[in-house]
């Protein structure tokens, strides 16, 4: 079972490497959609935790057991991200985050292919047609989905 | 064994109005289980349920026909969606697309499915296919055929049924004399109240922005469309306990269907507020079929 907010509570926590160093953190969560969406399909942005942006190009997506940048996945239209299925987010910062609690945010999108315009950043730059924000037929862009929570971490 | 009086249409839900729940709070199993006590016979599918889509382990399968077996329930339509722009930049070629049809085909072929909702990538809110979808449809018939499976797109509110699409693929269905693309009409687009007592008022304004709850179609528009129909969302906002769909005119829909003799799947799909409510939609669910059972005559 996932939790009901997309961004999940469990698998918030700092990422060590074997030498014991706290090289970043991690958050899990799933797509936001009734429908899977293929990894070509999916958009991303920055995360923005407490205010401090982590870019994109930082970030890393494991989608099932795989490690992804957002370059690679554009091209990935073999994988399909499914519904309830959970990726981790991995972020570097050394030292990682303090224990308490954090605002996460994180920017993302997808590309729908029914109800709305056809993506608009034809280079998939954007976040899509659907999320944050989502395309109207007549290019128009109205507020989407809420895209934070705030989280708990322990260690 | 359980009372069920089966006639013709036959009653189906689809699994999507579990969507918000599915994986959170519901198994599949649950669904099931719940769609059984229902008193429906038939379900649909979306590819988004089906665990590691588009290649399902065989232990997967099992799991499914032993929830088909121990439920007493029959595939009716599989929802997929064909898509031609999965990556950025130009649109997909369309031998891609067409491995991607066929893909799906053998699948709904395995899953026992003989009807498929087929979403042809569209342009704007009112589902206006993307130039070119004829070329594809057309290269895609013979698979259809050979599968087994028929291709219906569906018309979704706030798509009207006089939409100049609808007309262009009934034309098309009719020059190619195939029964293997048609259309499934979605309940929503004879939508013609948005009630406060059901709606919140961020909702109201939502669906106004989006262009929804200007227009609707009218009951009679169905005529035109049911010879090519083989299963439809019955789409339901709110039933109340008087088992009276409070936005959609059921009465005039369902009797012009049992008048022309429709005899295809009226599939029930949720989509109300209130959907990450397990409860609260396995009562609405209830309400929706003793509402249809009542004006089908079925007991």
């Amino acid at each position: 079972m996932v939790d009901n907010h997309f961004i999940q509570m469990r698998g918030f926590h700092n990422l060590y490497d074997e030498n014991g160093k706290c090289w970043g953190f991690q958050f899990c969560m799933r797509t936001k959609y009734y429908k899977g969406i293929w990894l070509s399909q999916f958009r991303t942005g920055n995360v923005i935790v407490d205010g401090v942006v982590y870019p994109k190009d930082t970030l890393i997506w494991n989608i099932q057991g795989m490690d992804y940048t957002a370059e690679e996945m554009y091209d990935r239209t073999d994988i399909y991200w499914q519904v309830n299925e959970i990726a981790t987010v991995k972020v570097p910062k050394e030292g990682g985050l303090e224990q308490g609690y954090h605002t996460v945010e994180v920017e993302f999108g997808w590309v729908c292919n029914y109800n709305t315009a056809v993506e608009p950043e034809y280079d998939g730059s954007g976040l899509g047609t659907m999320g944050p924000y989502i395309v109207l037929g007549t290019g128009q862009r109205v507020v989407g989905h809420p895209t934070e929570r705030r989280l708990l971490l322990v260690w | 064994m359980r009372k069920v009086q089966e006639g013709k249409p036959k009653l189906g839900i689809s699994v999507y109005s579990y969507c918000q729940v599915l994986g959170r709070c519901m198994t599949l199993e649950d669904v099931f289980k719940d769609m059984y006590d229902c008193g429906a016979t038939h379900f649909e599918l979306l590819t988004s349920h089906i665990e590691n889509y588009p290649n399902p382990s065989p232990q997967w399968i099992d799991h499914y026909f032993w929830l088909c077996e121990k439920y007493k329930m029959q595939p009716a339509e599989m929802g997929h969606w064909a898509e031609t722009h999965l990556r950025r930049g130009d649109r997909m070629s369309d031998e891609e697309v067409l491995f991607n049809l066929i893909r799906d085909f053998k699948l709904a072929n395995l899953l026992g499915f003989k009807v498929l909702r087929t979403k042809i990538t569209t342009v704007n809110l009112y589902c206006d296919p993307e130039p070119g979808w004829e070329r594809i449809i057309e290269k895609a018939l013979p698979y259809a055929e050979k599968y087994d499976v028929m291709m219906q797109n569906e018309v979704h509110s706030p798509t009207l049924l006089t939409r100049k699409h609808v007309f262009d693929y009934l034309e098309f269905i009719e020059k190619h004399k195939t029964k293997h693309f048609g259309i499934n009409v979605d309940f929503g687009t004879f939508q013609n109240a948005w009630p406060e007592d059901i709606y919140s008022p961020e909702a109201l304004k939502t669906l106004k922005q989006r262009g929804f709850g200007s227009e609707w179609s009218k009951p009679e528009d169905i005529k035109a469309v049911l010879p090519y129909s083989k299963a439809c969302h019955a789409k339901f906002n709110y039933v109340d306990e008087n088992f009276e769909e409070r936005t959609i005119p059921y009465n005039d829909v369902l009797k012009i269907m049992i008048d022309h003799g429709w005899d295809g799947y009226l599939i029930s799909e949720y989509e109300g507020p209130g959907r990450d409510d397990d409860a609260f939609l396995g009562e609405q669910m209830r309400r929706h079929h003793i509402m249809m059972r009542r004006m089908l005559g079925y007991c």
